[in-house]
């Protein structure tokens, strides 16, 4: 088991924002593979085996503790594999979260709206804006260079319209060859995959896998880092390139425009973004093309990972607001490139900007 | 009992087995108040204290044994309480690490000069508790050289300050007891949380100084030939601002290294003076970080089959037994594979220096060990071989007399605190100071 090799060393305490958040070690790192450690002292109190199967979702998977971890500890394993046997010998503790899963089962996203209302909504309001957007949905039969896959979050969710828009208005003015994966896209699965429940996230990745093949896709681009773990490392996608929407322009683009800059801004670079996927240059490459001054956040999470905002929403709140108060961004507007992370800054009225909509401002020449 | 209980029990050391069920409360305070409150709260219910800091020592001392106990955690007194540039200080609470110290000081071109590897999780109360050091030790001392004074809580709720002359306290009765006994930060140092809890500490800090530093690494034919050369240099006094050694290191985490090894970083105009003594190859400052970050690595690293442990911390190699370093090492080797244990890295601070028993100073390299714990061994085994050890430095000469960390085989330093504990109490940390230590810790493995 990993959780032997760890020492015990303490080096992941300061960085893993469950920590901070509580200042109480069963929520650290160290604490929960010690837990591991003498589970077979502890298992038999049925109240102590429970309460450990409640700490293990109350963690963002944000994988701090394991970049630090000096010890070979593959901790985010660690973390995937307890919760998948948590939720496997214990369904009745995890209730709440049944909702999700018949979601998931039922109309392939974590809203429980309709399939085919996928593309209903930010169609609606985006259509006039940008002319001939109903074509650009995925349909039997049409093919594409280009694919976009969306995600819950961003077809669903009215906060992420304007970030909807730049990309759209983006792809439009550089004249690319794109289509939206629209009703025919799935959940990517990964809320499924956060809760180790591989089974039900592998149905969900089987009818992506078929539409981006059947569109002929040499690229699928997201703007979401959740589902593009999905994509890149659980699809088993051959010969399409799975990217990140920053990292899409920034190589399309030796350079842009300046930016207009008017505001003071700062750059949360989301988890999975950088540490997961370990995608670090693109999205500041881009954002420096643009000749934009900014501030780098502290490289820790923001609370909303690892489905931490429905096993516990306070904590969650806790941990973005310490660092809103720690890392005085309130007067900036905060720059990211994930629809979770925009999330849990809109919840605290932070100004937010995701990178499209600054590229978007700036190939129309300016920042409105 | 709550998960929070039993969370406590984390710690670096292999003594992490602990009897959960003896752990009446933890108490993670913030202020001194909280600190009278949980003291309290012992004394009321006949508990003992144990103060835990990091967790990441390594002689077992932060678990408390197996003692009806209360824990308090200082990891959440970690605040910056004031500092002061002209006189050289900083006021700190017990559970910052020397690393945020050092965040905080180094925009002021300032600095607190104790390095220990550990830096970034273990606390200041911690350090000052096991007297640590690190790889500057040698030319900025240990922790009790840069303490200038603590305040602590004592177990019936009185405190005190101490520093290197002696004890202030509102309890004059107490204060002059205590200094009648010549009690001073000395006595601080090392006590492994037999005293009180320190809720307080002032540091030394002081100006960073330019100085223009030269790396170098030198391999050895044998440890013996690096002891002597360790020993000149510290007959010579010559100051190695950083001075590490790596004696071996498993292949499984050796990568290009070719111990034994020594890498040193020291001024300038001290190569001629260095060369005297050791032959080093020169290594340019991306070479000289990437041994430092290696070196820091090193004792968390795990082989590729089976787990590594730190039975012994803290070798003390001085005088005759610095110049058989070899010897010493097989010897301890070979009781080591004896004991059914594969020797995994042996690296530490050198030239370094650290206080015995009675306080006076001894200097030579401080080596530390990890080694491979076959599957399946026993706890006992396993401590059977930490006081195999323990009887075999006493041989060897090896492990400072009495020992740097291990406060419960170091006979003058035990004395010493009983002697304190007759005047202030007896309720912190018992289980160190007591006959059944050795069977405490032996069941924790
Ligand atoms: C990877 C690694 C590398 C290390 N490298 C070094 C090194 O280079 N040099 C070195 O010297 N050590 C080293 N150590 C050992 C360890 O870091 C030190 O012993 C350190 O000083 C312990 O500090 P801590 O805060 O973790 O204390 P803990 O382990 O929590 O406690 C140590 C002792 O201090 C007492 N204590 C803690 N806080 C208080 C307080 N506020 N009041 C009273 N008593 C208190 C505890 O009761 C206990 O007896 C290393 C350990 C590890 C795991
Ligand atoms: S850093 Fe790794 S070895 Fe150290 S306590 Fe954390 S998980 Fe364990
Ligand atoms: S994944 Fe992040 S939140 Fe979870 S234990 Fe590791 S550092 Fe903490």
């Amino acid at each position: 088991m990993s959780y032997d090799k760890c020492v015990r060393c303490g080096s992941c305490l300061q960085f893993c924002p469950m920590f901070d958040a509580t200042g109480e070690e069963q929520f650290s790192p160290r604490g929960k593979a010690y837990l591991l450690q003498v589970m077979d002292q502890i298992e038999d109190d049925k109240e102590l085996a429970k309460e450990f199967r409640r700490l293990l979702f109350e963690c963002s998977l944000c994988g701090r503790c394991e970049e630090t971890c000096s010890s070979g500890v593959d901790l985010l394993k660690v973390w995937h594999e307890q919760r998948a046997k948590a939720i496997e010998t214990h369904p009745e503790e995890f209730a709440y979260l049944e909702p999700l899963k018949d979601a998931l089962a039922n109309v392939k996203n974590i809203y429980g709206l309709a399939a085919e209302d996928r593309a209903i909504y930010w169609l609606d309001e985006l259509e006039d804006d940008i002319p001939g957007l109903a074509d650009r949905v995925y349909e039997k039969g049409k093919t594409t260079e280009n694919i976009i896959f969306l995600g819950c979050l961003m077809s669903f969710r009215g906060s992420q319209i304007d970030v909807l828009r730049s990309l759209f208005q983006t792809l439009e003015k550089l004249e690319i060859d794109y289509l939206v994966m629209g009703a025919e896209e799935n959940c990517c699965g990964h809320p499924l995959y956060l809760m180790g429940n591989e089974k039900g996230a592998q149905e969900l990745r089987e009818h992506n896998k078929k539409v981006i093949k059947a569109a002929g896709a040499k690229r699928v681009i997201s703007c979401c880092p959740g589902c593009l773990i999905q994509l890149r490392e659980h699809h088993n996608l051959e010969g399409v390139e799975t990217l990140h929407h920053t990292q899409f322009f920034d190589r399309l683009l030796d350079e842009t425009k300046k930016h207009d800059q008017k505001e003071e801004f700062s750059y949360h670079d989301p988890c999975e973004l950088h540490r997961i996927l370990k995608i670090k240059t693109e999205p500041r490459s881009l954002i420096r093309k643009m000749g934009i001054e900014f501030k780098e956040m502290d490289l820790s999470c923001c609370g909303g990972g690892g489905l931490l905002r429905m096993t516990d929403p306070n904590l969650s709140d806790k941990i973005i607001q310490l660092r809103v108060a720690r890392e005085g961004v309130k007067n900036t507007t905060v720059i990211t490139a994930c629809p979770s992370c925009r999330e849990q800054l809109l919840g605290q009225d932070l100004k937010t900007k995701d990178i499209v909509e600054l590229l978007s401002e700036t190939l129309d020449g300016g920042a409105n | 009992m709550k998960l929070r209980d039993v969370v406590i029990g984390a710690n670096a050391s292999i003594y992490y087995k602990l009897n959960f069920k003896k752990i009446k409360g933890v108490y993670y305070p913030r202020v001194e108040q909280d600190v009278l409150a949980a003291i309290a709260h012992a004394q009321q219910n006949g508990l003992t204290v144990t103060p835990k800091g990091g967790g990441s020592g390594l002689s077992g001392a932060c678990t408390g044994g197996n003692d009806e106990r209360i824990m308090i955690s200082t990891l959440q007194m970690k605040e910056i309480l004031s500092v002061s540039k002209d006189q050289g200080y900083i006021d700190v609470q017990p559970g910052i690490t020397p690393d945020k110290i050092n965040e905080f000081l180094t925009p002021m071109g300032l600095r607190f000069f104790v390095a220990p590897s550990s830096r970034d999780v273990a606390t200041v109360g911690g350090v000052l508790s096991t007297d640590g050091g690190g790889n500057d030790t040698w030319i900025n001392g240990t922790m009790r050289d840069n303490t200038i004074r603590v305040k602590m809580i004592l177990y019936d709720g009185r405190s005190l300050t101490v520093d290197s002359k002696g004890v202030k306290s509102n309890d004059l009765g107490l204060e002059e007891n205590l200094n009648k006994k010549g009690m001073t930060i000395h006595d601080v140092a090392n006590s492994h949380g037999t005293l009180g809890f320190i809720t307080e500490l002032r540091l030394l800090i002081r100006p960073t100084v330019k100085e223009a530093l030269m790396g170098g690494l030198t391999e050895f034919p044998d440890c013996n030939v690096l002891g002597k050369a360790l020993q000149n240099m510290i007959e010579k006094k010559i100051k190695i601002n950083y001075g590490e050694a790596i004696t071996e290191a498993h292949p499984d985490v050796r990568e290009d290294l070719k111990p034994p090894l020594h890498v040193i970083e020291f001024p300038v105009e001290l190569e001629s003076e260095v060369r005297e003594i050791v032959d080093f190859r020169r290594l340019d400052s991306k070479e000289l970080a990437r041994m430092k970050d290696v070196r820091v690595k090193l004792p968390k690293r795990n082989p590729k089959v089976g787990i590594q442990v730190a039975l012994f911390e803290d070798y003390g190699f001085y005088d005759t037994s610095l110049i058989k370093l070899q010897d010493g090492i097989d010897t301890i080797n070979a009781l080591l594979i004896e004991h059914g244990m594969t020797p995994f890295a042996k690296y530490g601070h050198g030239p370094s220096k650290w206080y015995s028993g009675d306080n006076s100073p001894t200097y030579g390299l401080i080596l530390h060990s990890r080694e491979i714990k076959p599957e399946g061994k026993q706890s006992q085994d396993v401590y059977d071989t930490v006081l195999a050890i323990v009887d075999i430095c006493d041989e060897l000469k090896v492990t400072p007399k009495p020992e740097h960390k291990w406060p419960f085989s170091d006979e003058v330093k035990k004395k010493r605190l009983e002697e304190i504990r007759a005047v202030i109490g007896r309720g912190f940390n018992p289980f160190l100071l007591s006959p059944e230590c050795n069977d405490i810790l032996g069941s924790m493995v």
